[in-house]
């Protein structure tokens, strides 16, 4: 499964430029579906028939996190925007790849060591630009114009046990749910996954990807903090290879109470450690299906990871096997 | 006069939860030109012209009625009225401007403590909303009180004014929005397009992207078209790299906004529109800000959409200024993407 992971998050593939991803991912899954189709914002969503009549779904999104081309000066440097929640701080010793091909680094302005100093101390998008070896304006313009999208240029490194990369934020959901995908033989209920588009710019994707199914239980799959690490946020308390996690709540949405015991129940059924979640900051696609037409009944598994929305996400590789589990467990057993 | 009817529709009050004037007005205006035209529950006006059944398919276009401003929130021992803003409103702009209040339209000025007064130190210090008054004149609560009560609406009052290639006006954001569907519809003259074409002058974008969704349940639309007034921010002090855009470079075309990346296959339909027709255009430069495609995205089962926008200095003050030839360039990139059809082939 490794080699899957490392396919998916070499991919650069920011928020409203998923093409990529999608197209990966639909080759992946597409013989192992007995339907899969686009929607009109792009998610890309797959069913594989149950017997129970019952519905229950999946999702992961596909998007990362990104800069966009705001202007090209007369030099030929670039000005840039994020597309989610990227710090300019990260930007900082990051190499960036634009999606015409174009590689980019970034460094701070400052006429004055006073002036550079105070733009280091509260970075923002202002304050920063991005070489991307242009020689002039128009040389730029041929290789990153403005309205170009662009991502961390960061490579995969298998550390054994753990792993680390760029975009594990989500792809590595993307990996879990197709290796569920490729797994499953006998899903208790129809069983929809839905990759999800632009869940980075505030969960737009997942606010309308089950309109139409209208599932009886919607589980997103996201990273979650890892918290674990030296003073590091003492009031949550999982980390990393202690399991996916069930999520109680985060500032998005509260977990049904029925998703939570539900997940609980088969992954004691089937010996799969878990860690409860109390996230204090972010949130997930649960909240887009939790707020779906009359009401889905959402929750959120997530995988502990460090270093969120930097170049270097680090996950545990066991978690990402118990993800595995946990999921074709629940796909099994079904929601009820 | 170059645009006698965006004068009439900006001068027209309509606070968000207010825009019965602007709608009554635009459908005065359009009704012997569609097929159907409805009110809605929220105040959203939806015309439809129908096809020539061609397609099955649905464009919809969509401006909001609705403008920033203030409503009253306690009328004071002095006769004064105290206020809340509607919308996003910085109270620097407010100080020493005329307002009407109530829906009488009543005159009223904003007041503030006289330069000569003041201490040295407090000049140029923004004063909170709370400590800004209307003043109309009363000089007790109770005389107020005989016409005016809390939640009356509170409408900036400055006339439309023209200048060269330049336009003065409160509420151009997003009246020239209006202006534009209106001129779609003429534009076609009659004619039918391949696809059935819904106009939406929808209520409270300002206050949240409220009456969008609402009129997009109604009509289901394939793909939607947004008519906006945008930020400029091309003010002499900012280095030009930090303009979101600039009046006299053409409509404004969005790759992204606040919670959400505009469909890149409709961007790119409008930028080839554009360049085939030799019109100019720039593209808006800061995420910051959105649009009720932001809304239309998170409906139903999420509609695509394109965001189209002259650019206005000033924007949300009493005193906003656009390029008349911006706005004339988004009214014929409008048509002509009506006409070609193009933005809905998927």
């Amino acid at each position: 499964m490794k080699r899957l992971i490392e396919k998916l998050v070499t991919i650069s593939s920011p928020s409203g430029r998923e093409h990529a991803i999608r197209e990966v991912i639909a080759g992946e899954i597409k013989p192992h579906v007995d339907e899969m189709k686009i929607d009109p914002l792009g998610n890309l969503v797959a069913l594989k028939k149950g017997k129970s009549g019952r519905k229950l779904l999946f999702d992961g999104h596909m998007d990362e996190i990104g800069v966009v081309v705001t202007h090209v000066d007369s030099k030929g440097f670039l000005r840039v925007d994020s597309i989610g929640g990227l710090s300019p701080y990260m930007l900082l010793g990051s190499r960036l790849i634009f999606e015409t091909g174009a590689s980019g680094i970034v460094d701070v302005e400052g006429e004055t060591v006073k002036d550079f100093g105070e733009a280091m101390k509260s970075l923002d998008y202002d304050h920063i630009f991005v070489d991307i070896g242009a020689t002039d304006k128009g040389d730029a313009e041929k290789k990153a114009p403005v309205g170009t999208f662009g991502t961390y240029d960061s490579t995969f490194v298998d550390l054994g046990k753990r792993l680390v990369s760029k975009s594990m934020d989500d792809r590595i959901a993307c990996a879990i749910m197709i290796q569920v995908v490729k797994e499953l033989e006998q899903p208790e209920d129809d069983v929809y996954f839905v990759f999800a588009v632009q869940e980075e710019v505030g969960i737009v994707g997942a606010s309308v990807a089950a309109f139409d199914i209208m599932p009886d239980m919607a589980v997103a799959i996201d990273v979650t903090a890892g918290p674990d690490t030296p003073k590091s946020f003492k009031r949550m308390g999982f980390k990393l290879g202690g399991g996916p996690t069930i999520k109680i709540k985060d500032r998005g949405s509260i977990s049904s109470s029925r998703v939570v015991t539900r997940l609980k129940e088969v992954a004691e059924k089937r010996d799969i450690p878990t860690q409860y979640e109390v996230l204090i900051f972010g949130g997930t696609d649960a909240r887009g299906y939790q707020t779906t037409g009359r009401g889905i009944a959402s929750g959120t598994v997530s995988i502990p990871c460090r270093y969120v929305h930097s170049p270097h996400e680090m996950v545990d590789y066991d978690d990402v096997l118990n993800a595995v589990r946990l999921l074709k467990a629940l796909a099994e057993e079904g929601v009820e | 006069m170059k645009l006698e009817r965006l004068k009439k529709l900006c001068e027209l009050p309509g606070i968000s939860g207010f825009e019965e004037k602007i709608s009554s007005f635009i459908k005065e205006t359009v009704e012997d030109r569609v097929d159907k035209i409805w009110i809605d529950t929220v105040g959203n006006l939806i015309a439809l012209k129908k096809g020539n059944g061609k397609t099955s398919k649905k464009l919809m276009l969509l401006a909001h009625t609705d403008e920033v401003g203030l409503m009253v929130k306690k009328i004071n021992e002095d006769g004064t009225l105290s206020f809340t803003n509607i919308g996003g409103v910085d109270p620097r702009v407010l100080m020493g401007k005329k307002v009407l209040v109530g829906e009488s339209l009543t005159p009223g000025v904003i007041g503030f403590e006289a330069i000569h007064t003041q201490d040295r130190s407090s000049i140029l210090k923004t004063p909170s909303m709370g400590k800004l008054k209307i003043y109309l004149g009363y000089s007790k609560k109770e005389e107020a009180s005989k016409s005016h009560r809390i939640g009356d609406p509170v409408f900036f009052d400055t006339p439309y004014n023209e200048i060269g290639d330049y336009a003065v006006a409160k509420s151009l954001d997003d009246r020239t929005g209006c202006e534009v569907l209106i001129r779609v519809l003429e534009s076609l003259d009659g004619t039918s397009t391949d696809f059935d074409l819904y106009f939406a002058w929808v209520v409270q974008e300002e206050v949240g992207l409220r009456g969008s969704g609402v009129a997009a349940n109604q009509i289901k639309p394939d793909v939607a078209l947004v008519f906006e007034n945008t930020t400029a921010g091309d003010n002499p002090e900012l280095p030009d790299y930090r303009w979101a855009t600039s009046l006299g470079r053409g409509p404004v075309l969005t790759f992204a906004h606040s919670g959400l990346v505009l469909d890149k296959k409709i961007l790119d339909t409008i930028v080839e529109t554009a360049k085939s027709n030799s019109l100019s255009f720039q593209y808006k430069s800061r995420i910051a800000g959105g649009t009720d495609a932001a809304r239309l995205a998170r409906v139903i089962s999420g509609i695509p959409s394109g965001v189209i926008s002259t650019p206005s200095r000033y924007i949300h003050s009493p005193t906003s200024i656009i390029n008349i030839n911006d706005f004339l360039g988004v009214a014929k990139l409008a048509s002509i993407l009506v006409k070609e059809g193009k933005v809905l082939s998927r």
